[in-house]
């Protein structure tokens, strides 16, 4: 699911540090704006539009990092109302609210995981592609 | 200019600046002509280290963006409370690059 791959330079010290914060940033953002799926999202796209203009190796995974976050989005988003309208309308528990609930709390886990280990193995320069989020990364991240 | 000046300069101002800009400031030293050597030596650059204290403690008053000169991003931090406090998260990462970013544009100003 995550992969280390050679990338096309070798980055300096404090790209590599950019380049993790925008994982931690994510993550803290992600901690901080709980119950509210929507504040880490926005976080990420400040933290990117702020970095649009710097180096290949922080540009990517700005990109990866917000990418990552838009399927978070969606998944939490689906639950964070299903929930609401179960405490504030006539929705009842069922079965499929259990099994989706258990299903975005496994999605969470497994991306706060992958986030934490990405952010500790990009801030020593080692590039970490996700997959599919790498591929779509590269085809959306291009050098300059 | 010569290399032992650039040398000095580079290990006394060194970590106010990105790592991966290091390299392009010896070189345009180098090239740059001895008489703005006083000019350059004088220059006072703000510290990166310093930035990120001042965020983390009055971040969400934007105090760390005037520090670093972005006066129009101070404002809105400050009349948005932090952006709500996400903008204030936001800087904790991202300011020590930012304040870099200004020495750099500091320094090009006398390049």
């Amino acid at each position: 699911m995550i992969t280390t791959q050679e990338f096309s330079y070798i980055p300096g010290e404090h790209e590599a540090e950019k380049a993790s914060n925008s994982y931690l940033m994510s993550l803290l953002a992600f901690i901080a704006g709980l119950p509210f799926p929507i504040i880490n999202l926005i976080a990420t796209i400040i933290f990117y539009l702020g970095n649009r203009k710097d180096t290949f190796f922080v540009r990517w995974h700005c990109t990866q990092a917000l990418l990552s976050q838009f399927t978070v989005l969606m998944m939490n988003s689906v639950g964070f109302w299903w929930t609401i309208s179960i405490i504030f309308s006539d929705e009842v528990i069922t079965r499929k609210y259990i099994s989706y609930i258990i299903t975005i709390l496994i999605f969470n886990i497994v991306e706060f995981i992958a986030t934490i280990y990405t952010a500790i193995k990009t801030r020593k320069g080692i590039h970490i592609e996700w997959w599919f989020y790498g591929d779509l990364t590269t085809l959306i991240c291009k050098p300059r | 200019m010569e290399a032992q000046k650039v040398d000095m300069f580079i290990m006394a101002n060194g970590k106010f600046f990105e790592s991966h800009h290091v390299a392009q400031i010896r070189d345009r030293l180098l090239q740059l002509d001895d008489s703005k050597w006083v000019v350059i030596q004088t220059l006072q650059f703000k510290d990166p280290t310093t930035s990120l204290i001042v965020s983390l403690l009055a971040g969400s008053l934007g105090i760390d963006r005037f520090m670093i000169g972005d006066t129009g991003m101070g404002v809105g931090k400050l009349l948005t409370c932090g952006g709500l406090g996400i903008w204030a998260i936001i800087d904790w990462f991202m300011i020590m690059g930012a304040t870099r970013e200004k020495n750099i544009l500091k320094l090009q100003m006398y390049l």
